[in-house]
């Protein structure tokens, strides 16, 4: 695994902002989800610039940028994330299937909005509802401090009521499908916390698709693994992506040219080059792209 | 080269020497420090049991079970203020927790963090306040306002035979049980507010992300996970206030109406160990009076320590 992220001084003058225009080839399949133009800042600090992203159904969709180059950023955009935080502010467009979620005229905004999330959100759009269409898993493994099976259970429980047997074959069918359920099928009442890092993250993943949601966003999920754990977890995204649509950020090269579909490069806050995966690795047109995936930046 | 090698290992030798004896010094200061601190605890333990050891003589089990506290007849039975203490504090930690939950996940969860931090300061300044300030606050303000505005109407409006009555029966001065213990309330509120304040701070961010992620309201972010994740420090910032509460002492001696037997309603005049002891020391006269004062500060010494070992007995069986 060797990790080309070489942390680069955002103020180093060889390699100011580009002006460029990005370079992007659409994909030509249906788009789940799509940003457009989107800006975002943490209070006064701007840190994504007219950012273009498309998401295309079923395929997985890597990030790949040295740190600080506002990859994670677009993550958390995507699923507003940062309405947690007062003063972190997106504009531009996110559009989930045709829908601006950013905007408060989305048709889920018609949806009623919760107690308590009003105060976080004063826009009146139904984040909690948005939040179970776009899944997320961080890079440090979280599981709840509760048992196995209700970690997995935790989601689907805030949002449909199921009766025990129909929890037992959804929390059955998400831990398979994240490829963890051979490992923890006689203990599901024990606590999530007492599982290794790589079961816990894959813990996450099946937590995470118990709610079947459009698009599963993962934000480095193998950074804290060890090699076998990450092998284990590729492979299962592989498997999910037959189900979901995913966006991956990753700081591994090697794991975006594994199992992704499509790759943007990201640099200071922009998107610089998004491509098939093969051909921008195979030949990446931006000099920038060239010299950090040949591991020659900076 | 090879003799400045040799020179310099030489030189340093003695200097190791010397920082060994530092060691040994160190070492010893600390050693000290902690047998002091155990020397100091075992003579409180010691001098008490000595000190009333003739009330615990004469009354035997009774020093505990017996309502008779009077020192004209010489008779000391201390189950009222027993009895006083353990209503008060438990009262007072039922109105004080949830509040201060509030309090607390007000400020972690829904603040803006530009008037969290004054306010978080405020809540702690607020437990540096003298316990005698409270104690004056609550004989001339708390209580004239408790009697007007609550026992006087309950005792106009209520049989005193009904139930309700019965419970809320009692001389309509403002200075009674439960007075006291939301004084109690009060004060224990802060540091109960802080320390869980600080618990809440531990969830790590990306877990509360993560729950938030799933599309949990504050709610439910609040009751299944983060509650969940501090739970067994819960344990410890009620033991806490119980343990504060047990042993205050001034606020409570102005305002619990120091009538030595057992409190018969919520608004009935009490007393507590503390305030017993403070009350009365001074003026105790006869040898028995004095031992049994002693006696009673035994008495409160094992129920705060027993309160603390059962704190910790939990969190250790929680850990497993």
């Amino acid at each position: 695994m060797n990790d080309i992220a070489t942390p680069v001084a955002p103020t180093s003058p060889n390699i100011a902002a580009s002006t460029e225009a990005p370079i992007m080839m659409r994909p030509t399949g249906e788009l789940v989800l799509e940003a457009r133009q989107l800006d975002f800042s943490y209070g006064k600090t701007q840190s994504l610039f007219g950012v273009d992203l498309p998401v295309e159904r079923n395929r997985i969709t890597a990030l790949i940028g040295p740190s600080g180059c506002g990859k994670s950023t677009l993550l958390r955009a995507l699923n507003r994330i940062y309405d947690m935080y007062p003063g972190q502010h997106a504009t531009g467009r996110v559009l989930l299937n045709g829908e601006d979620i950013l905007s408060d005229r989305g048709s889920i905004s018609r949806l009623r909005a919760r107690d308590g999330e009003v105060a976080l959100n004063p826009s009146g759009l139904d984040t909690s509802a948005l939040r179970a269409r776009i899944g997320m898993v961080f890079q440090k493994p979280t599981p709840f401090p509760m048992s196995i099976y209700d970690n997995v259970a935790f989601g689907v429980r805030l949002h449909h009521r199921k009766s025990k047997a129909e929890m037992d074959v959804i929390v059955e069918r998400s831990l398979k499908r994240a490829a963890l359920w051979d490992e923890v099928k006689d203990k599901l009442s024990a606590s999530g916390l007492g599982l290794s890092g790589g079961q816990q993250q894959r813990l996450c993943v099946a937590r995470g698709i118990a709610v079947e949601p459009e698009v599963l966003l993962l934000d480095e999920p193998a950074s804290a693994l060890d090699p076998v754990s990450t092998a284990k977890l590729e492979a299962t995204l592989m498997e999910l992506k037959k189900d979901f649509t995913i966006v991956i950020v990753t700081h591994n090269l090697q794991q975006a040219a594994r199992i992704s579909d499509h790759t943007g490069f990201m640099f200071l806050g922009k998107m610089i080059e998004f491509r098939p995966t093969a051909e921008l690795f195979e030949r990446p047109q931006s000099p920038r792209t060239r010299d950090y995936v040949t591991g020659r930046f900076g | 080269m090879s003799t400045a090698a040799i020179d310099s290992f030489s030189e340093a030798r003695p200097a190791r020497a010397q920082s060994a004896l530092g060691e040994t010094i160190f070492r010893t200061l600390c050693f000290s420090a902690a047998t002091l601190l155990m020397a100091a605890l075992a003579g409180v333990v010691v001098s008490l049991a000595i000190g009333g050891w003739p009330a615990f003589h004469k009354f035997g089990l009774g020093f505990i079970t017996s309502t008779a506290w009077n020192p004209v007849t010489e008779e000391y039975g201390a189950a009222g203020p027993i009895v006083g203490t353990i209503v008060t504090s438990i009262l007072a930690l039922l109105i004080a927790l949830p509040l201060a939950l509030g309090v607390s996940i007000f400020l972690v969860e829904f603040c803006p963090k530009r008037i969290a931090r004054p306010i978080a300061i405020a809540v702690e300044l607020l437990a540096g306040i003298p316990s005698i300030v409270y104690g004056m606050w609550g004989l001339f303000v708390l209580a004239p306002w408790f009697a007007t505005h609550v026992q006087l109407p309950i005792l106009m409006d209520f049989d005193s035979n009904s139930l309700i009555g019965r419970i809320f029966s009692g001389v309509p001065n403002g200075a009674n049980i439960f007075t006291a213990s939301l004084i109690l309330a009060i004060m224990i509120l802060p540091y109960m507010a802080a320390v869980f304040r600080e618990l809440l701070l531990t969830v790590p961010s990306q877990v509360r992300e993560a729950a938030y992620g799933l599309g949990s309201t504050s709610f439910e972010v609040v009751a299944k996970v983060m509650l969940p994740y501090v739970g067994k420090g819960t344990v410890g910032v009620i033991m806490l206030g119980l343990g504060r509460a047990l042993g205050e002492t001034m606020a409570v001696t102005f305002i619990i109406g120091n009538s030595h037997g057992f409190p018969h309603s919520l608004f009935d005049s009490g007393s507590t160990i503390a305030s017993t002891i403070a009350n009365e020391f001074a003026e105790a006269t006869s040898d028995m009076h004095t031992a049994a004062l002693i006696a009673l500060g035994l008495v409160l010494f094992v129920l705060t320590f027993a309160v603390l070992a059962t704190a910790r007995a939990l969190l250790a069986g929680q850990k497993n």
